[in-house]
């Protein structure tokens, strides 16, 4: 019995330790849950030497609250373009400026100067996308690029949709819909908003966000989507298509960031201009389903995505709509309709 | 009954099987309706995904045909299996310690006369579970933050010490319920024939009390498989565990592979409640 407690207790120590055993050639990366494409790390790894950690968390928030805390241990994480800008400010993120590495000029100018990270001193881009709505062409055979669709249905459409669950996604429809700015602290214009919202609610069937599993399923026939989603769905329920409504949509984009307390500083480093190579960029895409902000990754890329119009917006579609975050009091204001809303 | 006049007899009699039928909680109305909707409320979702995890369509809730491709994949997938593996790593180390823990606790808290502070000791015992959760999630991590800044020690001992912490209360309970229905006699017993206290609880207490501690290390087991918050929050690089994993998949899609996991995990638990089961019935022997 003594042997076995002893033993017990010293495989218990080892176990305990083991966490700390590889300093050197490590690197630890947080990162939405599958989101990241095995085989770029298992290359990644094997260019340089190092042995990576992948860990998923569910939301900007959880990944924002674990690193406030301090003493992660992480090294890169992927936050959302709001957050960049918020984890900025509060000098959680290390300043690596990409703009100075060498696969720079990989990034497609248009993705340098955003209002999240002007001219890249901490971020690259990772994934980008839209975020409008999905709808079944065999069900409904009008025009579906506008937002009328969501807030005024005709009939076959009506109890057939779903909207996400997001505060800012739905508001900022309503928004587009009625013609008025973003982060809106007009108590008239927003009131409006609601009382839209509330009409439009009687024809919504659900709000949540397993957007695909609806779809797939039969369950709604229109659902507000992102358009890696909605290829995803189209794939399953081949007359879907997405809409780019000419009122507007939102865009938005995740971001590989380094973090300023990362123990393995160097690896970062690498992993980031790693990232801005095309091949691996598309690496990224043909896992994730998303675009890229990389030019070049094209002729790396899988060639559904290339011609998918998820992908790839149509000539005539307006600018996606990068939203900023809004001040405190605007966003009491979304707080005080979402509630009314899903009461 | 034979000293009583027949008519008072006969009627305490009757009185007796009226009283004995209506005690009988499963002849009363509703009893089977009742029961088998709580069953269904509660088992149907799990036969759902184990009969999904069989499907050979990506989707989650279209049924085409019958295949094991996605035990396959979940076998071949790195991120779920080092995910599963941490999550019964964790979950054995933290049921070890708490039980343990809790066993003291309980042997020191019960069949004992009351001591000042009693209450104080069973506030703190259950603290884990009269706090919200996520509460314990923040403050664990924040004070975990600053002993790794002072000491520069990490790891995954910091999980497995906050596994442990929330375990103990599930582990209590049981042992304490157990050690409630045991008198005294026998240990005082076994102390009138000159057995030294360690002997007493080896050889007395140790052996009756052996369900109580046995079903209190499966509860802490399956707590500990099974949070989440805590997990989320104090969890550092490489220490995913397999609710974080499906908790990180969800918002991008969930594939059937998630079924199959599961499905082996609920698997591995009838056995291990089956296993458990037999060998109480052969102890109480």
């Amino acid at each position: 019995m003594k042997t076995t407690m002893k033993a017990i207790s010293a495989a218990t120590a080892l176990a305990l330790a083991g966490g700390a055993a590889h300093a050197e050639g490590e690197l630890n990366i947080y990162n939405w849950g599958n989101y990241t494409n095995p085989e770029m790390i298992e290359k990644f790894e094997k260019e340089h030497d190092v042995t990576v950690n992948l860990d998923s968390y569910d939301s900007n928030e959880t990944m924002l609250a674990k690193v406030q805390a301090g003493n992660t241990g992480y090294d890169v994480v992927v936050p959302g373009d709001y957050m960049i800008k918020v984890m900025i400010g509060e000098g959680l993120l290390a300043e690596v400026k990409p703009n100075e590495m060498e696969n720079f000029e990989n990034v497609d100018p248009k993705w340098v100067d955003v209002w999240w990270d002007e001219g890249r001193n901490y971020s690259i881009p990772y994934q980008w996308g839209t975020t409008a709505f999905t709808v079944d062409t065999a069900v409904y055979d009008g025009d579906i690029n506008t937002l009328a669709l969501m807030f005024d249905p005709p009939e076959e459409l009506k109890g057939r949709i779903n909207m996400l669950n997001d505060m800012n996604d739905v508001i900022n429809a309503g928004l587009r819909y009625l013609g008025y700015g973003r982060c809106n602290g007009n108590e008239e214009e927003m009131r409006e908003v609601l009382e839209l919202l509330l009409e439009a609610k009687q024809h919504w069937r659900t709000m949540d966000y397993s957007t695909i599993e609806k779809l797939t399923s039969g369950d709604v026939d229109l659902s507000q989507n992102w358009n890696g989603a909605a290829m995803r769905a189209r794939a399953q329920r081949p007359t879907l298509q997405y809409a780019y409504p000419k009122e507007g949509f939102t865009g938005w984009m995740d971001n590989v960031a380094v973090l300023a307390d990362a123990p393995n500083m160097e690896n970062a480093k690498l992993f980031i201009n790693f990232m801005m190579d095309p091949e691996n960029a598309a690496m990224t895409s043909n896992f994730a389903r998303y675009a890229n902000g990389i030019t070049g990754s094209e002729e790396f890329m899988d060639e559904e995505m290339l011609s998918a119009p998820e992908i790839v917006m149509p000539e005539d579609a307006p600018a996606p709509d990068f939203v900023q975050p809004c001040p405190q009091e605007v966003v009491d204001l979304y707080n005080k309709v979402w509630t009314r809303l899903k009461q | 009954m034979a000293d009583t006049p027949p008519l008072a007899a006969g009627a305490t009699a009757r009185a007796t099987r009226r009283r004995i039928r209506s005690r009988d909680l499963k002849a009363m109305p509703g009893f089977k309706a009742a029961g088998w909707a709580c069953i269904f409320a509660l088992y149907l979702p799990l036969v759902v995904l184990v009969i999904f995890s069989f499907n050979d369509n990506r989707s989650v809730v279209k049924w085409t045909e019958f295949s094991l491709r996605w035990y396959e994949a979940a076998i071949e997938n790195d991120g779920i299996r080092n995910a599963a593996w941490m999550s019964v790593k964790v979950a054995l180390v933290a049921t070890f310690f708490s039980t343990i823990a809790a066993t003291m606790a309980a042997l020191a808290t019960t069949r004992t006369a009351a001591f000042r502070g009693q209450g104080l000791a069973y506030g703190i015992i259950n603290q884990p579970l009269m706090i919200p959760e996520i509460v314990t999630a923040i403050s664990t991590l924040s004070l975990f933050s600053l002993v790794k800044q002072l000491t520069g020690v990490t790891g995954v001992g910091y999980l497995m010490a906050a596994h442990t912490a929330f375990c103990i209360p599930f582990a209590y309970m049981p042992i304490r319920a157990r050690l409630e229905d045991m008198t005294l006699t026998l240990e005082q017993a076994g102390a009138d024939l000159y057995a030294t206290p360690w002997q007493t609880f080896r050889h007395i207490t140790l052996p009756l009390l052996m369900p109580g501690i046995l079903a209190g290390a499966m509860l802490a087991f399956v707590v500990s498989l099974d949070d989440v918050i805590i997990t989320l929050m104090v969890a550092g690089p490489g220490e995913t565990t397999l609710p974080i994993y499906i908790l990180g998949a969800l918002r991008r899609g969930i594939t059937p592979e998630i079924n199959a996991v599961s499905t082996i995990l609920v698997g591995v638990s009838v056995l291990l409640v089956l296993v458990l089961f037999l060998v109480q019935g052969k102890m109480k022997k």
